[in-house]
């Protein structure tokens, strides 16, 4: 029997589960993510899906996990009951945050409620300088009595950040050791361990958060491998971190922060590695559900990483300018701008008469008229199925029947007629507008970022993402977009696509130039202990590889470039060289030499180089059963091609290149091939559309 | 109106074109005042200096664009040519007050000028008296830095190297501003370029077109919101302490909103003649002060621009502290627009009494700590800190919320500590300041700066030390700002304005006025008042005696408190909550001297 991977996503409505085998077959299942116990539910999905598929527990080499349990903790605020200790003077650092607000404008918006309660928030008296130097000491007697006051109100965990910790984290570690004595197996999180960088707003809330989820986390992951080895599962259990790379149960259990976004990190994880099968190293990633479209830059085959995001931040209201709407979380997560714009979004028409897509979404329930599930408001899978995009009947193997009769009405009468509009000129409007509105998220990661989206290619996915995918690439004036087998799965299996990868960062505060061997040193420690981590999960020497990073401005400036050190003995001038040409990349002008740069802060990224491919060269996709195909119909595709005879085929089909009008239908998700555009297949199962030299 | 597709589809790339430009500053911007207090804004406006779109960065700014181009567009006209840019900064030109540098570029497609990309700047210094140039006592624009008329920075692409050197010569610290005229300059760059994008891909003559229906497409959804608001005429009255010149002369404020059809009138009549102290405002800032208020009734998704200025009508008299006339000085009007924008809602309370907050904590405090280090470097530290929003009418008043009109953040205590001969010794919600109500206030704050050089400047710019921020409907007024000097040692406590000289060690307290509360205290939910004490942030003493709740440590003692809050009831013999409670209850009653 072959070995298999398993890759877990958990999502809104489903989590999917993708059985990958070695020889490059492969299965899929899905569960409802709606259930009160997710780790059992995993179990027993897992269990049936080995049974019905005959695979033996023995043959599964690793199971890789994306899960939501943390980020629900938090949106939800069922996180643990968590006390936080700070310096005196300070203890409102959780709660009045940076003062910013996300919404202008608005009287009734309110902050989210702080994670720790203003009474569990208790400080000390002490108090360290910015050199490290300590200034009072620490009132140890005093900070019993505030550790015994927690203890009394019953918390599950402690979070402890002191004002300049990350200079000097001996009072931190001290009050460590005295919850120690006080109660030895309560979970207590240090700043200083957690981030050890410069804003205490960034560190303080990032502790809190890795405090609050941590004791859920721990829990469900125990629960999971106990559940899991109950069922004779004992291979490997990796998580997927909100930076892309893995991280085992035990380090995610340590430091839940990691893992917060795996989800939404796991589709670009796959975008990037099948592009470089591809040879494609610049790609856009674009993901299109039923509620939001995100979006992500590689770049250099490399991701784009953000050194901090919001937990709950929502989608891009109007602006990224506007931040602050959730839990500040200061890791490196894969940089991703989303906005409120997907298959189940309202359409309407605002009091100016103009034509409007979202934030509202129809969501799952009541759902899209089509769905004939109680929605009455028009939405954009109502207009992509009046203009003959979407196969009423053959949706998700014709397990999903739409109404489209209803959609149209709704679309006449609350759009066309409205607008005087033709009913598919407005439903084409809608397609159109839809497709503005998501260019906001693909602008914020490259545009707003000096990079042009047209020396990219499109990688699209979700459930949307192969019905949008063409137009977003026109309207980017991208020639090529790539859309991965299962589009509507993908996220599981870009699972599976991941490699370990441990991050580390620190404060370091100096002009560039001045302090190489302490840059060295600091480089060093973090080095070693990212490297016993490696070590720990059994990666030979040879397997394990350190990146070096550099966070640089020039002085004065109050926003950082992170830079990647080149490997070898430190060289000062080729880093501050190459931060002049992010710089000059990034905002369009450098400064001159004379100009000083500082050091902000620096990094380290471990890898554990695997012995080979997680996922077999060549995925062999499976023929739908069905050989015969839906017959031609009519599909519009907008006033200069009007309505139009479109073939409809499966992927399969596609051995030989063809010119659109045509529409792709497999099991769970539709690819529109427009006029002007070719689809073809790879030599991997890809769908690869490329647009046509000359438009007519 | 033309294609209703191609149109919403301009527009929104149009409204983009503003927020990159406004992204391009936030990135490349050098000093804090831009990057962390976001005092900038960027815009798209038509050739004749219409208002197209406004990124969303700083509310204070709005309706600031079209009055500072107009006077660029008056002096140079005709001769406006391909590769100009031009800058401005004078208040009696058309800008704001000194620190903010306006700049803007002509974009021109085909031979035809059709936009200009717009940015304003708050530099963290233009000269002037004192570092920052934000001095509240100042008495002349002459004394507050460099005015800059409006002036070609670049002709044609080369550069004015003068201006550049009288700049550089002026300020004093020519590094930071020049970079953040960089960033102006690349955001401009930026703005030209997505404009022509736009031009290539909806044509020039549509681009021209759309941008007027843009307008026109605002001023439709402004109206159609306004015509649903009730009728009538609505006044409010307030004051601001003192100008920090003549100590002890209250400043009124006073607007009248009237509401007929679709238009709103604000008639700023009644307020005080312009005073000595720099919080004079312009016309343009008072109608900035305006529309913010009125934005704040109006449906959250109208866009920004132009549109929303022509349905809101608003009348300042000249030679009053709306509509100040030469010489006045202004660096700190951001106090007067703070507070008319605080009137103006308080005039709105009257028309949407279920809507509108009771007073904020009037903010936000400007504090800056400047002067010469060991080896004759200077050194600038400004911060404005606000934080307290007054009660709604359905919630408690916000705390650690920025003001609205500004959007300021704060500075991180860690990031000051290493850059500024600063150290931060207290940030942190203060007990019992909140103005009590049915919903309270928001918890004020305060801050506690130690100086760590041998001597500097320290300036001061508060207020509601005297007039404290109001309640609405029964709810009791805040407890007022304070400025104390070494609380520890001496505890001076200081005027709500001040320049003075400090010394190494020297502490600063400044602790934010209380927001206002809303409805009757005693109406207030006992399990509200109990978590209020078990955060302290409300004592049981106050819990009695505002409250009227009884709490027997963590429990509420029903019957008590329902007799205590008879008892209070008896004794106020309220025949209705009074609409609006002050303390005092007129600026001239009950002063008490510094």
């Amino acid at each position: 029997m072959p070995a298999f991977r398993i890759g877990i996503d958990i999502g809104g409505t489903f989590t999917d589960i993708v059985l990958m085998s070695e020889d490059g077959s492969f299965r899929t299942k899905k569960i409802s993510s709606s259930v009160e116990n997710y780790a059992r539910a995993i179990a027993e999905g897992l269990s049936e899906a080995l049974a019905e598929y005959g695979i033996e527990t023995p043959a599964i080499t690793e199971l890789r996990h994306a899960t939501t349990v943390g980020s629900n903790a938090i949106l939800e605020q069922k996180g643990a009951k968590i006390g936080l200790l700070g310096t005196k003077g300070f203890r409102d650092i959780l709660q009045i945050r940076n003062l910013r607000l996300p919404r202008l404008y608005d009287l009734a918006w309110d902050k989210p409620p702080p994670l720790v309660e203003r009474y569990l928030r208790r400080t000390v008296d002490e108090r360290v300088e910015t050199s490290g130097t300590i200034a009072r000491p620490l009132n140890e007697q005093e900070a019993t009595a505030e550790i015994q006051t927690l203890l009394a109100e019953g918390v599950e965990a402690i979070a402890i950040c002191l004002i300049n910790s990350f200079a000097n984290p001996a009072h931190e570690r001290r009050l460590r050791e005295l919850v120690a004595t006080l109660a030895p197996n309560l979970p207590c999180c240090l700043s200083s361990d957690v981030l050890p960088e410069m804003g205490e707003y960034e560190r303080t809330s990032t502790t809190v958060v890795n405090t609050y989820v941590l004791p859920v986390v721990a829990r469900y992951l125990a629960t999971l491998q106990a559940d899991l080895a109950t069922a004779g599962i004992t291979a490997p259990l990796r998580l997927m971190q909100s930076n892309g790379g893995l991280t085992t149960a035990n380090e995610a259990a340590r430091l839940p922060m990691n893992i917060v976004e795996s989800g939404p990190a796991a589709g670009v994880v796959g975008a990037r590695a099948v592009s470089e099968r591809l040879g494609l190293s610049d790609m856009i990633s674009f993901d299109m559900g039923g509620t939001t479209a995100k979006a992500s830059l590689i770049e250099g085959g490399r991701y784009s990483r953000s050194p901090e995001y919001q937990v709950g931040g929502g989608v891009i209201m109007g602006s990224r300018l506007l931040t602050g709407a959730g839990y500040l979380l200061k890791v490196p997560a894969i940089d991703l701008a989303e906005v409120g714009a997907g298959g189940g979004s309202i359409v309407w028409i605002d009091a100016g008469g103009s034509l409007q897509i979202g934030p509202h979404s129809a969501a799952s329930s009541p759902g899209p008229v089509c769905y004939d599930t109680g929605g009455t408001e028009p939405t954009v899978t109502d207009a992509v199925l009046t203009l003959g995009y979407i196969n009423p009947a053959y949706l998700v193997n014709g397990r999903l029947r739409l109404n489209a009769a209803k959609a149209r009405a709704v679309f006449q009468d609350r759009i066309a007629t409205p607008l005087g509009l033709s009913l598919e000129r407005a439903a084409h409007g809608a397609y159109e507008i839809a497709v503005a509105r998501m260019m906001r998220a693909i602008r914020a990661v490259s545009t707003e970022r000096g990079r042009d989206p047209r020396r990219f290619g499109l990688f699209a996915f979700g459930g949307n993402g192969p019905v949008f995918g063409a137009a977003m690439a026109r309207e980017l004036g991208i020639s090529r977009v790539v859309i991965p087998p299962s589009p509507g799965l993908f996220s599981a299996f870009g699972l599976l696509y991941a490699e370990v990868e441990h991050h580390r960062s620190r404060s370091f505060r100096a002009p560039l130039g001045t302090n190489a061997a302490a840059m060295e040193t600091t480089w060093s420690a973090m080095a070693a202990e990212v490297l016993a981590l490696l070590e720990a999960e059994c990666f030979p020497q040879a397997r394990r590889q350190v990146e070096r990073l550099a966070a640089l401005r020039y002085h004065g400036q109050a926003f950082e470039l992170t830079i990647p050190v080149l490997e070898g003995p430190l060289n000062l001038p080729a880093l501050g060289e190459a931060f002049g040409q992010e710089h000059e990349k990034t905002y369009g002008h450098r400064a001159g030499p004379e100009e000083p740069i500082d050091v902000i802060s620096l990094a380290v990224i471990a890898r554990g180089i695997p012995e080979r491919a997680a996922v077999p060269e060549h995925i062999r996709v499976a023929v739908p059963e069905e050989t015969t195909r839906p017959g031609p119909r009519q599909a519009y595709f907008g006033p200069r091609h009007g309505w139009q005879e479109t073939p409809v085929l499966f992927r399969s089909d596609l051995t030989t290149p063809i010119t659109g009008p045509a529409i792709i239908e497999e099991y769970g998700s539709t690819c529109v091939v427009p006029p002007g555009f070719s689809a073809k297949l790879d030599g991997y199962g890809n769908i690869v559309l490329e647009k046509e030299a000359v438009l007519f | 109106m033309r294609d209703p597709i191609d149109f919403e589809l301009f527009k929104n790339a149009l409204f983009a074109v503003a927020d990159e430009m406004a992204l391009t500053i936030f990135r490349t911007s050098y000093s804090g005042v831009l990057k962390n207090n976001m005092d900038y804004s960027t815009a798209v406006a038509t050739a004749d200096g219409r208002l197209a779109a406004q990124g969303l960065t700083i509310p204070g700014h709005l309706g600031s664009v079209p009055t500072a181009l107009q006077s660029v567009l008056a002096r140079f006209g005709a001769a406006i040519a391909p590769g100009d840019i031009y800058i401005m900064n004078d208040p009696y030109a058309g800008g704001m007050h000194l620190p903010d540098i306006f700049m803007f570029a002509p974009v021109f497609a085909e031979g035809q000028h059709i936009a200009f990309a717009c940015t304003v700047c708050h530099h963290t210094d233009v000269g002037g008296r004192v570092a920052g140039s934000n001095a509240a006592d100042s008495t002349e624009i002459y004394a507050e830095g460099l005015r800059i008329p409006p002036t070609r920075l670049y002709a044609a692409g080369i550069p004015n190297d003068t201006m550049f050197d009288l700049i550089d010569t002026n300020v004093r610290m020519p590094g930071k501003v020049r970079g953040d005229l960089r960033a102006q300059l690349a955001a401009c760059t930026i703005g030209e370029r997505a404009i022509l994008d736009l031009v290539a891909r909806h044509g020039l003559a549509e681009t021209i077109a759309y941008m007027d229906d843009s307008i026109a497409h605002a001023e439709r959804l402004t109206r159609a919101a306004i015509r649903l608001l009730p009728e009538g005429r609505f006044s409010f009255e307030d004051w601001i302490d003192d100008d920090g010149v003549d100590f002890g002369k209250p400043i009124r404020l006073h607007v009248t909103f009237e509401k007929r059809g679709d238009t709103l009138n604000a008639d700023w009549s009644g307020s005080a003649p312009q005073v000595k102290g720099a919080i004079n405002g312009t016309l343009g800032w008072t109608k900035a002060a305006t529309y913010c208020a009125v934005k704040c009734i109006l449906p959250q998704d109208i866009p920004n621009n132009e549109g929303v200025f022509r349905a809101i009508e608003v009348l300042a008299l000249p030679g009053t502290i709306t509509n100040m006339q030469l010489p006045a000085a202004c660096a700190a009007r951001g106090l007067s627009g703070f507070r008319m924008m605080d009137c103006a809602l308080g005039a709105l309370a009257g028309m949407l009494p279920d809507k509108i907050p009771a007073a904020s904590d009037g903010g936000n405090t400007g504090i800056s700590i400047g002067g010469y280090d060991i080896e004759r470097k200077p050194f600038i530290y400004v911060e404005f800190v606000a934080g307290g929003w007054g009660a709604r009418p359905w919630a408690d008043g916000a705390d650690g919320h920025s003001s609205l009109m500004a959007n300021m953040a704060s500075y991180s205590v860690e990031v000051t500590e290493s850059e500024y001969p600063v150290q931060c010794l207290a940030y942190e919600l203060v007990r019992d300041r909140e103005g009590a109500g049915r919903y309270r206030g928001g918890t004020p704050f305060r801050r506690d700066y130690r100086f760590l050089e041998a001597e500097a400047t320290l300036q001061v710019r508060s207020d509601r030390r005297e007039i404290r921020p109001y309640g609405l409907q029964g709810g009791q007024p805040g407890a007022p700002s304070l400025n104390i000097l070494n609380p520890e040692g001496e505890a001076r406590v200081l005027p709500s304005k001040l320049t003075m000289t400090i010394h190494r060690g020297d502490v600063l307290r400044h602790e934010i006025a209380g927001p206002g509360g809303w409805g009757d205290p005693l109406d207030r939910d006992p399990e509200a008042v109990l978590k209020d004490v078990r955060n302290d942030i409300v004592s049981h003493a106050r819990a009695e005696a505002c409250y009227g709740v009884i709490l027997t440590g963590r429990t509420i003692n029903h019957e008590a408190t329902e007799a205590r809050r008879a008892t209070i009831r008896a004794e106020r013999n309220w025949a209705e909550p009074p609409a609006v409670s002050r303390t005092p209850s007129h600026p001239n009653a009950d002063r008490r001297e510094l």
